[in-house]
């Protein structure tokens, strides 16, 4: 692989571009060229994934590549470092496995032009988010995510997704409007240096800090689905199923995840946010919202709002994670970032899959869906082991980490909690799958067709990463260890 | 010749075409091509002006007309604040004035009218330029009243009932904030004896503490007399029905310039004439943050209930201007630099609203952005250019009002004030709120079965308009990707209006 | 108190500039006749230019022509009677402008009276196809 600084801006930036271009092509062809459409739309995503795997890999070699634009004052710079390779490779990766499933699933629906445009963008400010080198970068490409993917979000066009949309985007512009605040707030105290240059806001003292790192955790915290800022994403459920899966379980929510994990870590520091007294409380937000967020799961008949809530919940164990400031809780963090989309991905595609061949969306009406869907199902069983956190899915090391991390901080009430809300997710989901197998009605069920293995065989090699993933975590460790040392030094 | 007189030029070409315009009225090519070209010559005279402001920094260049010197003599300031504001003026009308070609005919009503459309819109145009470069009191007084009465002429151009009625409701309250206005300057020249804007502010100086009252007065007649023309909440009532039953492209103007003319000649009274100091002594800074936290709020918040496409763009513009008040109040070299800079972020963005707007309506035949539903097919370069400019209203970065809310929010934390901040961010999150709807009826919903009536008549947008929207959205994307020499330009202005006393 | 009374009478055009402007003001806003609104901007406008040409004067002094036999004279002020100038020219560009508003309004509603108009407007408003843009 060339390393060369020239190669690394290149990388840098066609991982970034990718997506964009590819968007504006798509919608450039024809609405009725399907294929070329789906051709040209899986081209780009996987050049998106191949550019920021190099990117990664470079970031881990330790050269990282950097590229700049001065815009008046301030200056937008793209400056991977190991917490934003990590990001950016889970994303980009799963959004190949996001598009093969689209393909299948959106087969017969309209508006396809518009998806796969947005959804590229959407890819392109995802990349964005994670390559971003200073604050106001970040704050450039989350408000484009927002943007993006509206019209992914209001896409069946029907009332209800005008509303979603409507909610979404107050939702998000008003957290968009808290972070800016935050932003010129640490501008006038430290400038918009990278973040590669230790914390934003190493030595500085002010008594100002705490409530800026509170707007700045609220801000963030919209995307990230902190209660009570979540309404927006069971809301927003009712965009098609990838969207779903990828976006609101894995992208989006992620951008709001990483940015908490960039104020914590590389705006105020380990030490700033230690000596913060509002950094005792956070934790138990994260643990509220883990335990609130899976209780209410279990209210929920329709599968995919079930999901959502459980994403609420399962977002907070990354965060609890970053909160704790020990090195075993941010590895658990992001051990759980890393392998927990795999898991919820499956769940949201089986969800698909049932909905499309059945047109069941509801749990209490999925009696006897197993004899007709047995893989799905199958599917969906291992993927529930993988939210309760057992072996030998791969969330189990997460979870593992995340105990060992509350317990060395001091914090072991968070411990139960994790344990507690482990029993609650099986709660949720084993009854489904028993259900699923048990029943005397058998739904009724479409044929399977070529569309319909374009949808399993991600399910499929998402579950088997996940099973791998599991029983050898040393696939992912360096990953994780590259950001401990990174911010743990 | 012309370079060295290149101030009182930049003034009188546009007002001397426009007077001579009528009399080629019916070769309607020809009016048009006069208009464009004296258009071009402003920006071009703009430029040239902005590059010697840059050349020479610190020492401004006073322009005596006819060679008398102050105070017996009208002056015209070039400094960075003029500059500024003829830029803007120059590079904003331009467009609107090329948007107009082969489109006007029809909404105004034959050759003639057209002609006499133009000489108002030129008038106004030179009146705004004067208003920039203006050093003097009644000159300043004299040019508000031809661009009041441009203006007005302009709204009454389609001679509908209606629009005749909301001219003489405009007239009637312009004429009236004139009068406030000159008999403000009338109480500054009664105590100081001057009209220079100098030499009365030195006088003023010397005399406000043994005159208290008078000085008091005058601030008030001329905020109050301003701030009705500026639409100032609470004093914005004429503005809706105004801005919506003029031709579209009276509507950009009068909304991205006029109004703004008005706000920078009462930023020179405030700043210039007055002085900081005594906008202090006697609260004017307080009462222009608190009417513009309220404009901001509550124009956002009339504007949501609007379904006629161009009242909602009028009580945006009522919200948009008090954020520009509000910069003008926090009397801090960033939070003045992003008002100045908001403003003439605002005008680029108004102008491309109300003119897509214009384009889509007429294209259509429909007033109403219910009945608009998918029209973003139908004509893309409109419906992006309204996207683009509805985003950069929000506030989105890369685009202009940016980098504008981003001064004015450094400048009200500079204050210490955290309200400010907060209304700031709850404006952006009201104007994503009434602009958002159009933005998916216009992209993301099908149309309804077409029930065209006239549909011969109803024609979409030529060659000339889609290059004036490519012309807006340029100036927008550039200011909100490369601002730094606006910015800078802003910045010495401000520091410039902060150093009188 | 005395005092006060004194100013006012010493100051008497500048008193009568206010309450004409007062007049003025009550009249554009408080009258539905539209003409009687124009009438109430003229008055604002008189109160305008007494309150200038008033500042300019100098009790006892001689008109603003140059007297070379008398060089210790003392000359009213001639500026402000020009500017008034401007002002009335103004004003008469205005009222020319608003008379023919109002007969054009006129013309459609058959009155003359802002509410009776603004009531008819609003009744033809649902059916208001002319006004098309």
């Amino acid at each position: 692989m060339f390393y060369s600084a020239d190669a690394l801006k290149l990388y840098l930036i066609l991982g970034l571009s990718s997506g964009a271009a590819g968007g504006l092509i798509v919608l450039m062809i024809p609405r009725d060229r399907r294929r070329l459409r789906n051709i040209i739309t899986f081209i780009f995503a996987a050049s998106g994934a191949v550019f920021s795997w190099l990117t990664a890999l470079s970031v881990f070699a330790g050269k990282g590549g950097r590229v700049g634009f001065a815009s008046g004052e301030l200056e937008w710079s793209l400056h991977p470092d190991p917490p934003g390779a990590v990001f950016g490779l889970i994303a980009s990766t799963l959004w190949l496995f996001a598009t093969v499933y689209s393909f299948g699933y959106m087969a017969e629906k309209g508006g396809q032009r518009v998806y796969y445009a947005f959804f590229l963008f959407s890819l392109s400010a995802t990349v964005g988010v994670a390559f971003a080198g200073n604050l106001v970068t970040l704050y450039l490409f989350y408000e484009l995510l927002t943007l993006a993917t509206y019209p992914l979000v209001i896409h069946e066009r029907t009332p209800e997704a005008s509303a979603a949309g409507t909610k979404y985007i107050m939702y998000n512009l008003s957290g968009a409007g808290a972070i800016l605040i935050a932003i010129i707030i640490t501008y006038r105290y430290a400038g918009n240096p990278d973040f590669t240059g230790g914390p934003v806001l190493a030595g500085v003292s002010s008594p100002v800090l705490g409530w800026l790192l509170v707007m700045y955790i609220v801000g963030f915290g919209v995307k990230a689905a902190i209660m009570p800022l979540h309404r927006w994403l069971p809301a927003a459920m009712v965009a098609p199923t990838p969207v779903s899966a990828l976006l609101h379980a894995v992208a989006v929510v992620y951008a709001g995840v990483f940015g908490v994990i960039r104020v914590v870590y590389s705006v105020f520091g380990r030490e700033l946010a230690g000596q913060l007294s509002i950094s005792r409380v956070l934790p138990w937000v994260a643990a509220f919202t883990i335990l609130a967020g899976v209780i209410i799961a279990l209210r929920q008949d329709v599968l995919k709002r079930r999901l959502a809530y459980q994403t609420v919940s399962h977002l907070s164990y990354i965060l609890l994670g970053v909160f704790t400031l020990q090195p075993c809780g941010l590895a658990g963090a992001m051990m759980q970032m890393i392998t927990y989309p795999f898991m919820k991905m499956t769940l949201f595609f089986c969800a698909g899959i049932i909905a499309r061949q059945t047109g069941e969306t509801r749990i209490s009406r999925m009696a006897g869906v197993g004899r007709k869907l047995p893989w799905t199902m199958a599917a969906f069983v291992a993927a529930t082991l993988g939210m309760a956190g057992t072996l030998p899915m791969s969330t189990f090391w997460g979870k593992y980490y995340l105990m060992k991390g509350s317990v060395a901080g001091g914090m072991w009430p968070f411990a139960l909690v994790l344990a507690v809300s482990g029993l609650i997710n099986a709660a949720c989901f084993i009854p489904v799958a028993v259900e699923a197998f048990r029943g005397d009605k058998t739904p009724s069920c479409k044929e399977k067709d070529g569309w319909t293995a374009l949808m399993f065989a991600p399910t499929v090699v998402l579950v088997v990463i996940s099973i791998v993933t599991g029983l050898v975590p040393g696939i992912v460790w360096p990953g994780v260890e590259a950001v401990t040392d990174w911010f743990f030094g | 010749m012309i370079a060295d007189n290149l101030p009182a030029f930049v003034i009188i070409v546009p007002l001397f075409v426009g007077v001579v315009l009528p009399v080629f009225a019916r070769r309607l090519r020809l009016v048009e091509g006069l208009v464009v070209l004296a258009e071009a010559a402003g920006l071009a005279g703009a430029g040239f002006l902005a590059y010697i402001v840059f050349a020479q920094k610190g020492t401004d260049w006073v322009y005596q007309l006819g060679g008398w010197p102050a105070p017996w003599g009208i002056e015209l300031t070039v400094n960075s604040l003029a500059v500024f504001f003829l830029l803007a003026v120059m590079a904003v009308s331009l467009p609107i004035a090329l948007f107009t070609i082969g489109n006007l005919k029809e909404e105004v009503g034959g050759n003639r009218r057209t002609a006499r459309f133009y000489t108002l819109f030129l008038l106004l145009v030179g009146a705004l330029a004067g208003m920039a470069l203006t050093n003097d009191l009644f000159n300043t007084y004299v040019l508000v009243e031809v661009a009041t009465l441009s203006c007005c002429g302009l709204v009454s151009s389609r001679g509908t009932p209606r629009a005749a009625e909301a001219a003489f409701t405009y007239l009637i309250l312009a004429t009236l904030a004139s009068s406030l206005v000159v008999i403000g300057i009338g109480f500054i020249y009664v105590i100081t004896g001057h009209l220079n804007m100098g030499f009365a502010s030195q006088g003023l100086a010397e005399v406000w503490q043994t005159k208290p009252h008078v000085v008091w007065l005058a601030i008030s007649f001329v905020l109050v007399g301003f701030g009705l023309k500026s639409a100032l909440f609470p004093l914005h009532v004429w503005l809706p029905d105004a801005h919506s039953s003029a031709p579209s492209p009276a509507s950009a103007i009068l909304s991205g310039l006029a109004v703004k003319g008005y706000m920078i000649c009462l930023l020179k009274f405030l700043y210039v004439v007055f002085g900081p100091d005594l906008m202090k002594e006697f609260s004017v800074d307080r009462i222009l943050v608190l009417a513009g936290m309220a404009a901001i709020i509550c124009g956002a918040v009339m504007a949501l209930p609007q379904d006629n496409l161009k009242r909602r763009l009028a009580f945006s513009t009522v919200s948009q201007v008090g954020y520009i008040y509000l910069g003008f109040g926090l009397m801090d070299e960033n939070g003045l630099a992003g008002a100045l800079f908001y403003l003439a972020s605002h005008a680029a963005i108004k102008s491309a609203l109300f003119l897509s707007a214009g384009a889509m309506i007429s294209a259509t035949g429909k007033k109403k952005i219910s009945e608009m539903a998918g029209i973003g097919r139908e004509m893309p370069l409109t419906a992006a250019a309204f996207t683009a400019a509805s985003l950069g209203l929000i506030g989105i970065p890369m685009f202009s009002g940016f980098v504008g809310k981003w001064y004015l929010i450094t400048g009200s934390l500079d204050t210490g004030d955290f309200l400010p901040t907060v209304i700031i961010i709850a404006g952006s999150v009201l104007c994503a709120a009434y602009l958002f709807p159009v933005i998916r009826v216009a992209w993301f919903e099908s149309p309804q079965t077409a029930n065209q009536e006239n549909t011969a008549q109803l024609k979409g947008p030529g060659a000339a308009q889609k290059l004036a929207l490519l012309m807006l959205m340029a100036v927008i994307f550039i200011l909100g990707i490369v601002p730094g020499p606006f910015i800078a330009l802003a910045k010495n202005a401000a520091a410039e209006l902060l150093m009188f006393r | 108190m005395k005092t006060l009374l004194e100013k006012l009478i010493i100051n008497y055009p500048y008193f009568f500039a206010m309450v004409l402007f007062a007049i003025g003001v009550l009249t554009v806003l408080t009258r539905s006749n539209l003409f009687k609104k124009l009438l109430g901007i003229n008055i604002m406008g008189s109160a305008g230019y007494i309150l200038f040409i008033a500042a300019g004067n100098i009790r006892g002094g001689t008109e603003p022509i140059l007297h070379t036999s008398d060089p210790g004279a003392v000359y009213v002020n001639p500026l402000p009677s020009a500017l008034m100038l401007t002002g009335i020219v103004v004003s008469v560009s205005v009222t020319a402008f608003a008379l023919s508003l109002i007969i054009r309004l006129y013309k459609e509603y058959g009155t003359t009276d802002a509410q009776r108009i603004a009531r008819m407007r609003n009744e033809v408003t649902e059916s208001d196809s002319s006004d098309r843009r």
